[in-house]
Formats: C-alpha cells, structure tokens, sequence
C-alpha cells in the first residue's frame, strides 16, 4: 500500500511538473508582445483559443487576470496564470456537474442548485435577474463563461458586503459616500 | 480628397449625419453593427490612447437596445451625442488644458453636477482610475465611466433614502440586486 501511495504521489508530482511545462509552451505562445505579464486580451484570446470555452467579458474590471493580478500590473503573469488556469479547469468541473445534457449551457434550477452549493442563499426573484443579466444569448440560460462572470461577480459583491456587515446579520447600515465606494470597488 | 461617403438621403432620421459617417468608418467589416474591437478601435483619449474595455463594454451595453452586444446605426447615433456632452464637458473641467482631469478638477466637476462629495473621495477615484505607472489623473475614457456609474450609484442610493439622511440600511440581496441591475 506504502509503495502504490508513492507511486501516486509520485503521480502527481510528475503531472504537477507536466502541467507547469504545458503552461508555459502555452504562455510562450500567448504573451504575444513578450512582456512576461499576459494581460486581459491576450488571457481572453488565449483562453477561447484552449481547450476551454470563449471567456468574453461582461464586465472586464471582473475579469479573471484583476482577480489574480497581485501587483496591479494589468495582467497575470506565470505564476497567477497557473491560479487562472486552476480557477477555470474547478468551475468547468462544477459547471459540467450541473450541465447534464452537456450542452455548455445552464438553465435557472441549474444555476441555483451550483450556487447554493456554493453556499449562497437566494431569492428566486434574485436568480431571476441573475439569469436576465447573465443569459447573454437570450437563451433562458447561462453559458459557462457567463457562468464564471456571475461567480465572479457575486464573489466581489459578497466580499465587500461582509466588511461592513460586522455583526453578520445580512443587513448593512451605510453612508453615501461608503455605498460608492462599496461598489467602485468592485466594477 | 475623394469622398466615399454615400449620399445623404440614405440616412434614416433620427440619425446625426456626422454619426452616420463616423458609422461607416467604424464598422470596418460593413456588417451593419459595431461590435466592441471595432468601437474600442475607433474611440482615442487626448493622449492618443485607444478607451479601455470598460468603458466601450459600458457604451455598448448602454446603446445596444437589442441585447446582442452590438450596436446598430441608432444606438451608434445616440453613442455619438453622448460622447460629445462627455467630450465637452472633460474640456471644460480640464482647466489646465493639461489632457487629464486631476483630483482638484475632478471634485469640482462633480461639485458643479451637482454631487456633494468629499475631496478625498475624488482623490480616490482619481487614483484608482488613473493611468498605471503614469501621473495621476484621469482620461476621457474613464471620466465617461466614473461619471456614468456615479450617475448610476446615486440614483440607486436615493431610492433607498428615502428620508433623506444620507444613510441607508440595505439587505445582502437588495445591495447585490443594486449593483448588477445598474453596472453592466
């Protein structure tokens, strides 16, 4: 048992190393003016290049490289983009769970079963603009890059909510100038 | 200078003349609409900087009455006048003629609009939305976007205030509801 677990581990090291190899052909190919730093276009044209579903923005300020970008370099470099490649291959996963005719799109039911998964409670009328904001295509659904936008986005929100709900009630008292910011600080 | 532009009378009314034209040299693929490479492509800041995603996302969305994430020949006509007040106003509050809008300009711009913000606010916004590894100070295309979200914001904040105080107190899903309803 001892050997097969470090075969295992061995496993994944070796994977792990690959995995770091691949990325780096990939981002070799996709830093097109040499910077070292992918930015936003070139993560998004990389990205609907890949094995992975077109990411387009919605909202750019949201937009994966500003998640991962420590420094405020305006763009990710090797390090973070092994972050994005991760947070995108963990949301596939999720999103094909729920997607079970495999159809890349979700339906409402579908959305509030993987958000509550994630620990949000919702209204229905909630999911509801949720899905009129996020169904781009019109389709009554969510594809999986609008999918991550949403993620995304309500991760932001929910973050800055916390800072000022202290006592944890779900209710915040704040002034104009707060309320402002509260929201600059995520678009 | 041989002229390309089509005649006149195929404008449809309602549409600024000078939109239309500018329509045609945007819509570099003559497919009828602008889509977002095309508008970011064709909207330049006084430093000669192309408008960032942002705001152009933030435009089209505003004029894209069809949801299809590009603009028609009349959304592109209403695009144009709304850039031109923002155009006008951006040099009117750049008293220095310096091509960007400081801190100090800024918090009096929006004093003059109306908003009664404190200076060190405006500082903020100044600094977040400035360019980076640049001095401080904001370009047309973030003036449009700070000024059109803050337009947004506020009329969200006053709904709730409804007596006036200058505070609201508002649920997890009444402010998530705020912001995703107003800001894309």
């Amino acid at each position: 048992q001892a050997t097969s677990l470090k075969h295992q581990k061995f496993n994944n090291l070796a994977s792990i190393q690959l995995l770091r190899y691949l990325i780096c052909v990939f981002l070799c190919r996709v830093d097109k003016d040499r910077s070292g730093v992918i930015s936003d276009s070139e993560l998004q044209q990389a990205l609907s290049n890949g094995t992975h579903p077109p990411v387009s923005p919605l909202t750019t300020s949201c937009s994966l490289s500003a998640m991962f970008d420590r420094e405020n370099k305006g763009g990710v470099n090797f390090n973070e983009f092994a972050g994005v490649w991760k947070y995108i291959t963990d949301w596939q996963n999720i999103f094909r769970t729920y997607d079970r005719d495999n159809s890349g799109f979700i339906d409402k039911n579908e959305l509030k079963q993987a958000l509550t998964g994630f620990g949000y409670r919702l209204s229905d009328q909630f999911y509801g603009t949720l899905i009129e904001k996020f169904d781009r295509q019109r389709k009554g659904q969510v594809a999986f890059d609008d999918f991550i936008q949403c993620c995304i986005v309500l991760q932001r929100l929910t973050d800055v909510f916390r800072r000022y709900d202290t006592d944890q009630d779900g209710w915040i008292q704040v002034s104009y100038e707060q309320y402002l910011s509260m929201v600059f600080n995520v678009v | 200078f041989k002229s390309q532009h089509r005649p006149t009378c195929n404008i449809p009314p309602g549409v600024n003349p000078e939109a239309y034209q500018w329509f045609q040299s945007v819509d570099t693929d003559h497919s009828g609409s602008i889509t977002l490479k095309e508008l970011r492509q064709a909207l330049v800041n006084s430093n000669w900087s192309a408008f960032n995603d942002e705001t152009c996302l933030m435009m089209i969305n505003m004029f894209d009455k069809t949801r299809s994430g590009r603009m028609d020949l009349f959304g592109f006509s209403a695009l144009w006048d709304f850039m031109q007040q923002w155009r006008a106003l951006f040099q009117q509050y750049d008293r220095d003629r310096s091509g960007c809008i400081s801190g100090q300009e800024l918090h009096q711009a929006l004093a003059q609009m109306g908003y009664n913000l404190s200076p060190q606010f405006t500082e903020t916004l100044v600094g977040r939305f400035s360019v980076r590894g640049g001095r401080p100070g904001m370009q047309l295309d973030r003036f449009i976007q700070v000024c059109t979200q803050l337009q947004s914001m506020t009329q969200a904040f006053r709904e709730r205030d409804t007596a006036l105080a200058g505070n609201i107190r508002m649920s997890y899903e009444d402010f998530l509801t705020s912001a995703i309803t107003r800001l894309m």
